[in-house]
């Protein structure tokens, strides 16, 4: 044990892990893209990188991915005690993520929640801080979950290694009483080893000085250090998920961590997905776990620097990702998909929805909250005004829907199609589909699948982009469910709404409790 | 209750005029108006004006009522704008129609304008789409083209369609618009340049979308009691039906119908004493292609789904049983939002009083015009009867 390492701790005691869920989206961007573009590519063990949509961010991700955990957990997301977020790209430098989060997931208003950044170690530490909720903070019942998130989509300047590795993905852990999963040992460790990588005030991009040797030493003393305090036997771990900004770094600290090669290359997955900063070790233990691994060692690691590691066992713990690509971009469509060559919303005016309004309609935005008539029976979205149905003036009993659903009309926005709100989305990601869809009552659970091409008895019509395909292959009768994206961002502030996409991407639906497994 | 009769009716040209205020766009289309008339009637003779505009494009301008009427020098009279979308003009018209029928108006003038085009395309995006449905079915990043084509994805899946059908609406259109001095688009197209046009919002493409317009309209309506003072042709107000519709699409309770227009032919048939059958010609809200052949349906020219039969057989065209939109329709002769409506009346007057030039149809005896606003929020027909027996 070296200086200024904390001792190990059993900080699992009180809860374990239930469920685990990953989120990667769908484009990638290959190492040739960017060798055809700049001549050279310096994401070391790299082949791909993940690129998250024009409408999607470290938010909408953090939704992707929890949704799974808490589906592969069956946790009911109202019983969730508590919420840590770890990410070093936040999707605004300051204001908390954990309250739209917490709503769009469909968490109590009175959870604990806590958001790490600053540090790609924050998603490990977002694991720490999820355990510390039973340890240290006796008002959280220790019987109710807590969920813990780490999601990143790391930048850098156009032609450096940092922006040649930088991925996007997110990776969630459901911590419950009596789960298959155990944390069973905890250590930091920190050693002052500035410049290795950092980001100033205002700016977008990720830097470092470059220094290769000292760069390394730097993480393989630390991260070797922050192993050395756990009880654990590092050789006894058949998989590690190391913090991977690059495909090479982590297999360099096979040796200083006493650890196989074969175990690192389980839990890590910079070579397909790229960096995921905060993510990166947890979505590389998703991957350990889902690949058969019984005993893992998850270690985060940040510049400044400082490292966070911990040992994982379990006997099944249920795990539902969605990691694979299915559009590869040229290097131009990654600009432009990134919004670094692309215009943003022109001047204008025109149909305003302000920031206080749009909070008032948050549960329908964010959960799909319907209403049904008193009178007639009849499911109201949103649920305001008279019943289109019996035509009462009526007060609506709040429904919440499956968020599974039928298309009924579609239209693919073309290049000069969109309104002046929507040019950013489409000049970023091009062509959208924007559709009229027939959601599933909440009794869908049942079977009662919506009947194609038409409206049906006990559904309600939304008008719902559909995302996550290829625009043009959205047709009538398509069965698709909801997800969370970035409707758009007026006066800074994102706006964040459901969209529809493909059934066969979603594994999960919106909040409880309706909830179904498709 | 008296009868309402068109007097007279003008336009502008419907175009891209920049540079031209709406004031004086008005002008020109009151002008025009008045000389229409037999024996136009001075302006202290207006007892009532009522104007449509959907805001002077995107200039939310409070009193622009009173700001065009009071520039041709109808002082003292009361005016009051309507706003309802595309179909303001409509409603004008029908409020004007209102004030004669109540008898507290002889004689009512129903005008629109818009100037639409001094704006970058960003802007007038922006003010197009605020006649929709704005926190919900805008906000999934669509446009009236991409409401309008939704409703065509529901048609082509529900009937035997194909977009070669809303490419017919455009071929036909375009052939009677370029024999309109007044419209917007002169030119005419093929069946293959307006099926292999850019899209804008799949299934439409280009062709399948009007043009955004400058310009202005206005309707002299007088009273039974007084409409041989001014003319001997007599173009009575027949009927008048209005209806609203839920303003966004996934409300209502069909996609391949806009009922709003469906209750507003019914009542203004019966109102009218006529069916479909009856018709001479019509002039019909083809904002988009889809609309023209959900109009035809709405307003009883045909079964559901037989739209196409129509445009295919020529029933439509000028020489067919019942041709629709001799203007150029709004694909042609163009769309000015709140001029519009007032736009169809010049058509009909035009029609009924032989002054249609090349466009002149033989028997116009019962004309129909439709108006609707947003994609169906609220819609406008009147049947116009020439009371000479037709020519």
């Amino acid at each position: 044990m070296s200086d200024g390492s904390s001792s190990g701790r059993n900080a699992g005691a009180r809860r374990g892990i239930a469920g685990v869920g990953g989120y990667a989206p769908r484009f990638r961007l290959t190492a040739e893209a960017v060798t055809e573009a700049w001549g050279q590519f310096h994401g070391a063990g790299i082949s791909s990188t993940a690129v998250p949509d024009a409408d999607e961010d470290t938010l909408t991700m953090a939704y992707e991915a929890a949704s799974r955990a808490l589906s592969a957990a069956d946790v009911d997301p109202a019983s969730v005690a508590g919420l840590t977020i770890g990410t070093t790209t936040p999707p605004v430098e300051e204001e908390a993520m954990a309250p739209r989060l917490a709503s769009t997931l469909g968490l109590d208003e009175s959870i604990r929640s806590r958001q790490l950044t600053g540090s790609t170690r924050a998603g490990v530490d977002a694991l720490a801080a999820g355990l510390d909720m039973g340890a240290t903070r006796p008002d959280v019942d220790a019987a109710r979950p807590v969920l813990v998130v780490a999601s990143d989509a790391p930048r850098g300047a156009p032609d450096d290694e940092i922006e040649h590795a930088g991925g996007a993905g997110a990776a969630a852990l459901v911590l419950a009483a009596e789960a298959p999963g155990t944390v069973t040992d905890l250590a930091e460790h920190v050693s002052p080893y500035p410049g290795t990588r950092f980001r100033g005030h205002g700016e977008a991009e990720t830097t470092g000085l470059g220094v290769t040797s000292y760069d390394r030493t730097a993480f393989t003393e630390t991260v070797a250090a922050a192993v050395d305090a756990l009880d654990a036997d590092p050789a006894a771990a058949d998989a590690v998920a190391l913090q991977s900004p690059n495909g090479k770094l982590p297999y360099r600290a096979a040796g200083p961590l006493g650890v196989e090669t074969d175990a690192i290359h389980r839990g890590t997955v910079v070579g397909d997905l790229g960096d995921l900063g905060a993510a990166s070790p947890l979505f590389g233990l998703a991957a350990a776990i889902d690949d058969g691994a019984d005993r893992a060692l998850l270690v985060g690691y940040g510049s400044g620097g400082g490292a966070t590691a911990a040992e994982v066992s379990h006997d099944g713990i249920p795990v539902e990702m969605t990691r694979e690509g299915d559009e590869e971009l040229s290097y131009g469509e990654y600009l432009r998909m990134r919004g670094d060559i692309t215009p943003g919303e022109p001047a204008g005016g025109g149909a305003y929805v302000s920031v206080p309004s749009w909070r008032r309609t948050i549960p329908q935005r964010h959960r799909l909250r319907a209403g049904r008539c008193p009178d007639c029976g009849a499911l109201a979205f949103p649920p305001e005004g008279a019943c289109n149905d019996c035509g009462g003036l009526v007060e609506y009993e709040p429904v919440e829907l499956p968020g599974t659903g039928t298309v009924e009309a579609v239209t693919v926005i073309g290049q000069g199609g969109a309104p002046p709100e929507f040019v950013d989305q489409q000049a970023r990601s091009g062509a959208y589909a924007s559709a009229v869809v027939a959601l599933d009552g909440p009794d869908a659970a049942d079977g009662a699948d919506g009947e194609e091409g038409g409206t049906n008895d006990g559904a309600v019509s939304i008008p719902a982009q559909v995302v996550g395909t290829d625009p043009t292959a959205v047709t009538v009768g398509d069965r698709v469910a909801a997800t969370i994206r970035r409707i758009y961002t007026q006066e800074g502030v994102t706006r964040y709404g459901f969209k529809m996409q493909p059934i066969d991407r979603t594994t999960i639906s919106l909040s409880s409790p309706g909830s179904i497994d498709i | 209750m008296p009868d309402a009769y068109v007097i007279g009716a003008g336009q502008t040209a419907f175009g891209a005029f920049p540079e031209r205020s709406y004031r004086d766009l008005f002008r020109e289309a009151y002008e025009h108006a008045l000389d229409s008339v037999d024996r136009p009637p001075d302006t202290d003779e207006v007892d009532e004006a009522v104007v449509g505009s959907l805001g002077v494009g995107g200039r939310q301008l409070g009193l622009s009522g009173p700001a065009v009427t009071e520039h041709v020098g109808l002082h003292n009279v009361p005016c009051a704008r309507i706003e309802n979308a595309c179909a303001a003009g409509g409603s004008a018209v029908r409020r004007a129609v209102q004030a004669i029928e109540s008898g507290m108006a002889d004689l009512a003038l129903a005008g629109g304008y818009e100037v639409m085009t001094d704006m970058s395309d960003d802007v007038t995006k922006y003010w197009l789409g605020v006649s929709g449905e704005t926190e919900w079915e805008r906000l999934t990043g669509t446009t009236f083209s991409g409401v309008y084509a939704q409703m065509a994805s529901a048609y082509l899946a529900e009937y035997d369609a194909t977009v070669e059908d809303f490419g017919r609406v455009a071929v036909k259109n375009h052939e009677n618009g370029a024999k309109n001095p007044k419209a917007h688009l002169d030119f005419t197209c093929t069946l293959e340049d307006a099926v292999e046009a850019p899209a804008v919002a799949a299934p439409l493409n280009l062709y399948h979308c009007c043009p955004t317009s400058d310009g202005a309209a206005v309707a002299l309506l007088a009273s039974g009691d007084v409409v041989d003072e001014y003319t001997d042709e007599r173009v009575r107000v027949a009927g008048v039906g209005a209806a609203s519709g839920r303003v966004g699409l996934a409300d209502r309770e069909s996609y391949t119908a806009i009922p709003a227009s469906e209750t507003a032919a019914e009542t203004a048939y019966e109102r009218a004493g006529v069916g479909p059958e009856d018709l001479s010609f019509a002039e019909v809200h083809d904002c988009f292609a889809i609309a023209e052949l959900l109009a035809y349906e709405d307003l009883g020219f045909c079964d559901r789904g037989e739209a196409p039969r129509l445009l295919r057989e020529g029933v439509t065209d000028p020489d067919g049983d019942l041709p629709v939109n001799t203007s150029g329709g709004l694909k042609s002769k163009g769309h000015p939002i709140g001029a519009t409506g007032t736009g169809q009346v010049v058509e009909a007057f035009d029609q009924m009083t032989g002054r249609a030039g090349d466009r002149q149809l033989d028997d116009t005896r019962y004309g129909l015009i439709h108006n609707v606003g947003g994609s169906g929020g609220a819609t406008v027909v009147h049947v116009f009867e020439n009371e000479e027996g037709g020519r």
